[in-house]
């Protein structure tokens, strides 16, 4: 599964990154990547995410080949 | 194409929205400014998850189209690097009369902001730079899929 991260959490994450260990889903992807990087915690709780281009719940069940977005607050305009 | 890389071009946007059914036009334009929370700000970049961006700013668009009578509506934002005083973001409604169009324009812009996957990194006169988190409706709402507009 290829995870892409965006603006803000940029500074914790590389830009794309392939995940390494298994996950069944975006609360658990949310999890392992909160462990990895713990200051990113309250950034992540506050993001949006989406797989294969459609927004999706924290409960979403992943599947090998998805491809994951990880979008923060909205700041355009 | 409501994501542009090149800087908005606002005059031709505003040229290609006349309509001889609309009795009036709204062009609202989001610009650079100079400072942000009392900081000298010396530019922006700006930068989007193109796919889903299109995407929604096609939807909020067509939401508009079906709640207003609109002869025209059209948004576009830019990406990149912004100067002071240039224009991240437009948008331009026109209809039979003004009430739509000002309504619609404002509903479309504070979706955009709120909604859309663009992000803003402030570069300040002092070499330190943010990212900015103009929606954090979620703090007040507790859930990042409700917004509330009118702040």
């Amino acid at each position: 599964m290829k995870v892409q991260v965006f603006a803000g959490l940029k500074e914790y994450f590389e830009p794309t990154f392939e995940l390494e260990k298994d996950v069944q889903s975006i609360d658990g992807l949310k999890r392992q990547l909160i462990r990895l990087r713990p200051s990113s915690a309250a950034l992540l709780e506050s993001c949006r995410f989406a797989v294969n281009d459609d927004f999706v719940d924290v409960d979403y069940e992943l599947n090998e080949g998805d491809t994951i977005v990880i979008l923060p607050p909205s700041s355009g305009g | 194409m409501f994501i542009s890389e090149q800087p908005l071009d606002i005059v031709g946007l505003l040229a290609s929205a006349h309509h001889p059914k609309a009795g009036a036009l709204v062009l609202f334009s989001g610009e650079v400014r100079n400072h942000n929370l009392g900081r000298e700000v010396d530019y922006l970049e700006y930068e989007a998850y193109i796919p889903m961006a299109s995407k929604l700013i096609r939807q909020i668009l067509d939401a508009a189209n079906a709640k207003w009578p609109l002869n025209i509506a059209i948004a576009q934002h830019r990406i990149g690097k912004v100067a002071v005083g240039e224009s991240a973001v437009v948008v331009i409604t026109a209809s039979p009369h003004r009430r739509e169009a000002y309504e619609a324009n404002r509903y479309i812009i504070d979706r955009i902001k709120h909604e859309v996957p663009i992000w803003k990194c402030e570069f300040f006169s002092d070499g330190s730079k943010k990212w900015g988190g103009n929606c954090n409706c979620h703090e007040v709402t507790g859930d990042v899929n409700k917004h509330i507009y009118d702040v």
